[in-house]
């Protein structure tokens, strides 16, 4: 006797994110087991993440390298520039790239870090004489070279710079690992006068020894951020009297250029996973969560495994913290708008972006580095180039493992990608050779009043377009794991969900 | 026979005829007045006239030669008087009365120098029976003050064998008595002062200095001063504390400054050292240990405070150091000071305890110079008495002379106030040879200058 098909509809797949830390029989259908090139759309939706437009025309001055960190200079006076770095040079401007290098001024790393402070914009790496650049004298220069300047030694020259509380800080050295400088206050090329000073922490570390790694500045504290611990100061505003207000073992920071700041906390990437520092200090008698607990391992895997430099950017635009090991090529992407049941952020992942810095400005716009120059983060193309939109499921048992599921068909749903085309798979028992349906999406064009809509035979639309296929299936397995691809190529993609209709076979 | 000059009182002089006339200021012998011939002058002396005055011959020149003139008409005239007297009786009576009279001059002559000699030996008698006579005190504790005057010998003393045996003192012994200035000064700076003055310095040498005595020598008074064995010791024992402390007083303080500011340092460290630790911990706790802000020279303001107050305990350290210093350094000089007029004071005391026995001497001294003075005027008395005895017989002898001459005279003048009166023509021969003989001696002179008419 014919059995009824059932029904199982994965409603908003993925809209929890990858998890990779659950085993996929237990795994709920809202994770997914791969998406790539996916971020959490408004509506909750795995969708297609946006591609990235250059911007740059003329990068002689970056060869063949990549813009390894964008920064947008800002005065009081409304002037901006974008100054980044590359090449071992130091670069500005966006469509034409010039090189801003001082004279006789030799750069071999571009791991520089450049932040605002008082008018002028500075550049810190460790080892370098530490370079600024202000709208009136309209050049990079040494900061040493700057009038009134003292104090800028090479004991200075650190790899951290934070422009907080009225001073810059600096950390991070050659030789020293446990000691932070601060400039005399709203002056960043006094090191030695005024109310400047220098704080050892060597004795402060509550696991004894750590080196400093990054510095913030949140809710009134100096937040120092060692490779295994954190201790945070009070009364940075008078630095000579701050004390500590809090200190936390076991969790540090990796890389500087991990620290973003979400407004109402700050983010960084511990050996772990990617942290939260209010939730860190709210919790540090407690089993700490990460924000990267579905993707631990993974984390964990590239991080150790990076040997470049890693970049984030924090954007409440877009509401993600991107954050890219630059030597593997990979970005994951936290969606920063929820946490799931586990108090983890929704991680999409974005290989092979050729992403190597970011920048948000003032006004919300994205920039990412790349080799190609400075691009912005929009549009549906990598540079007028399609990029492969991923989701998998996890392996699915519709609630009886020991039974055998017949897949008769499947009808996923679909919001945009205009004439994309679709590649609908599946697999049975944690094979990795998927069975393939392919299928192109319509066309769909937007109409507006007074245009072809209203005075020509053709159909327009009135919004998204919206696209359900139903496709046969074929096989068999105890399991099922669903999956879909899309060359995204110049229109969004989300997938609204999926309909499994498969026949519930005998036990095995 | 000689001739008394009124104003002359000269002795052996006098005009002799056919001897020599004795002048005032002459001196020379062998000339004489001869009898009608002029003044022979052989050498002139002390007279005041030019030798070829008195070398110049009668008949030379005209004015010398009217000089011997006038000089012979006076001597001329004075033999006629002689003459004359002699051979008139009442010459002689005038004689018998001149010779008393000049009995009755030698007397009262005589009797002046009798009443010289005899004063001359009282009033040596006196001197010698008021001469200072040497005298000794000797005090209760030993000492003696004696005084003799020239070749005297000092008074016997009277308690000569109070004095205490060798080796004890009064008041016992200052352990700074015998060091040299030197030594008390390395006992001071190295400690044994410090801690106490009683140990680690040398024993106290006695002293055995000599008395110090009036020795004679030449005139004078000659006043000497002894004290007793134990005086003299505690004299030295103070003089030399007083050496001590005055060439203690003289040396750099800066050694001492710095000995009591390392002392002083001492007493603060372990506080300071506390205040450290805690706001070490403090900071270490703030983990603010590590924190070094220009503004606070390198430091916390915690640090900078107590590194402040730190340094002001120093600077007050050490300027109290270099007070107390000073104030010892002063203290030194009054100890000196104290000790030196200290050791004065059995002299001090030997010279009050002299008072008494000043004023008893005196007392004695006055006591002898009134019996001296006593017998100076009851001795004077005598002669005095005998002065007016025989002044009294002088007197008779020279008022008998004098009452012989006088009847002479009177009888003379009676004489002559008859028509023929040979003792008028005498004396009016006399007078007149003598005043035509100055009148030849002022023409000569005047003939002689020129100025004569």
């Amino acid at each position: 006797m014919a059995q009824q098909l059932q029904s199982i509809n994965l409603v908003a797949p993925a809209f929890k994110g990858v998890n990779t830390e659950d085993s996929p029989l237990a795994q709920d259908p809202s994770f997914a087991e791969i998406a790539d090139n996916a971020v959490i759309d408004k509506r909750g939706r795995i969708a297609a993440r946006k591609g990235h437009d250059v911007i740059t025309t003329t990068k002689t001055v970056l060869g063949t390298e990549s813009i390894r960190a964008i920064k947008e200079f800002r005065d009081d006076g409304g002037n901006t520039k974008i100054f980044s770095v590359g090449n071992n040079k130091i670069i500005s401007g966006t469509t034409t790239l010039v090189d801003e290098t001082p004279a006789s001024y030799t750069i071999t790393a571009d791991n520089w870090k450049m932040v605002n402070f008082n008018d002028n914009i500075y550049f810190f790496q460790r080892g370098y004489e530490p370079l600024v650049y202000d709208n009136a004298g309209g050049s990079v220069i040494k900061l040493s070279t700057v009038s009134g300047a003292a104090g800028v030694a090479s004991a200075m020259y650190g790899n951290e710079v934070l422009a907080a509380y009225g001073r810059l800080w600096t950390a991070d050295f050659s030789s020293n690992k446990s000691t932070i400088y601060w400039s005399d206050l709203l002056i960043g090329h006094d090191w030695s006068g005024g109310t400047s000073g220098n704080i050892d922490i060597s004795k402060v570390w509550p696991d004894g020894y750590d080196e400093i790694v990054a510095l913030a500045a949140h809710n009134g504290l100096l937040i120092i951020f060692g490779k295994h611990s954190i201790i945070a100061y009070q009364g940075a505003e008078a630095p000579a009297t701050m004390s500590v207000a809090d200190t936390v073992a076991g969790v540090g920071c990796v890389d500087r250029d991990t620290v973003q700041y979400t407004g109402t906390d700050v983010l960084f990437l511990s050996h772990t996973g990617l942290k939260s520092f209010g939730r860190t200090i709210q919790e540090k008698s407690m089993p700490i969560s990460s924000l990267s607990g579905n993707i631990t391992k993974d984390i964990i895997a590239s991080l150790q495994a990076e040997t470049e430099f890693f970049r984030s950017v924090y954007s409440p635009e877009e509401g993600f913290y991107l954050l890219t090991f630059t030597g593997q090529n990979t970005t994951f992407c936290f969606d920063v708008r929820g946490t799931v049941e586990n108090g983890s952020y929704r991680v999409t992942r974005w290989p092979g972006t050729g992403f190597t810095s970011f920048t948000r400005l003032e006004d919300g716009t994205l920039y990412i580095g790349t080799s190609q120059g400075i691009s912005e983060y929009t549009g549906y193309a990598d540079n007028d180039e399609a990029y492969r939109f991923k989701y998998y499921s996890p392996s699915l048992t519709f609630g009886d493992s020991s039974r055998i599921k017949i897949l008769k068909k499947l009808k996923p749903t679909l919001v945009g990608a205009n004439s994309a085309t679709v590649f609908l798979k599946w697999a049975y028992d944690f094979d990795t050779t998927f069975a393939t349906a392919e299928f192109t999406v319509g066309t769909q064009v937007t109409g507006y009043f007074n245009e072809s809509e209203f005075n020509s035979t053709a159909e327009f639309t009135g919004g998204e377009l919206t696209s359900q296929r139903s496709l046969n299936a074929t096989g068999y397995g105890t399991s099922v794991q669903v999956g879909l691809e899309a060359d995204i190529d110049g229109s969004p993609l989300s997938l609204q969900e999926i309909n499994v209709m498969a026949l519930i076979g005998k036990l095995l | 026979m000689n001739l008394n000059l009124p104003g002359y009182t000269g002795t052996g002089g006098g005009a002799t005829i056919g001897g020599g006339l004795n002048l005032p200021g002459y001196t020379g012998t062998g000339g004489g007045l001869t009898t009608g011939g002029g003044l022979n002058i052989p050498a002139m002396g002390e007279a005041d006239i030019p030798v070829d005055l008195a070398t110049a011959t009668a008949g030379g020149l005209g004015g010398l030669g009217q000089i011997a003139g006038g000089i012979g008409d006076i001597f001329g005239g004075l033999m006629g008087a002689g003459q004359q007297a002699l051979s008139s009786p009442n010459a002689l009576m005038g004689l018998a009365g001149g010779l008393l009279t000049k009995e009755a001059y030698d007397r009262l002559s005589n009797i002046g120098e009798q009443a010289k000699r005899e004063a001359m030996g009282v009033a040596e008698r006196g001197q010698a029976e008021s001469q200072f006579r040497p005298f000794t005190v000797t005090t209760p504790t030993g000492a003696m003050f004696s005084t003799s005057m020239g070749d005297q010998q000092p008074a016997p003393t009277p308690m000569g064998a109070m004095a205490p045996p060798s080796g004890q003192f009064i008041g016992g012994a200052s352990p700074l008595a015998g060091m040299t200035p030197e030594q008390i000064q390395a006992a001071m700076t190295g400690g044994g002062l410090a801690g106490g003055i009683a140990g680690g310095l040398p024993a106290p040498q006695p002293a055995a200095q000599p008395a110090v005595m009036p020795t004679p020598a030449g005139d004078g008074l000659q006043v000497g001063m002894q004290l007793s064995p134990q005086e003299q010791a505690l004299q030295q024992q103070l003089l030399g504390g007083a050496g001590g402390f005055f060439g203690q007083a003289a040396q750099p303080t800066a050694d001492r400054e710095q000995a009591i500011f390392e002392r002083m340092r001492a007493a603060q460290r372990p506080e300071e050292e506390r205040q450290r630790l805690a706001l070490e911990e403090r900071l270490a706790a703030q983990g603010r240990l590590g924190t070094s802000s220009a503004a606070y020279g390198g430091a916390t303001p915690e640090l900078l405070a107590l590194s402040t107050a730190e340094r002001e305990a120093r600077d007050r350290s050490m300027l109290t150091a270099m007070q107390q210093a000073q104030a010892e350094q002063a203290q030194q000089a009054t100890l000196g000071g104290q000790f030196l007029g200290a050791g004065y004071l059995p002299q001090q005391q030997l010279i009050a305890a002299t008072q008494p026995g000043l004023i008893q001497q005196e007392l004695a001294q006055q006591a002898q110079q009134f019996g001296t003075g006593l017998f100076g005027e009851t001795a004077l008395s005598g002669i005095e008495a005998q002065l007016l005895a025989e002044q009294a017989r002088a007197n008779l002898l020279g008022g008998i002379g004098s009452n012989v001459i006088s009847g002479l005279i009177n009888q003379q003048r009676a004489a002559s106030a008859a028509p023929s009166s040979g003792g008028s023509s005498s004396l009016g021969g006399l007078f007149s040879s003598i005043a035509g003989g100055l009148g030849s001696i002022g023409g000569g002179i005047a003939d002689i200058l020129g100025i004569g008419g």
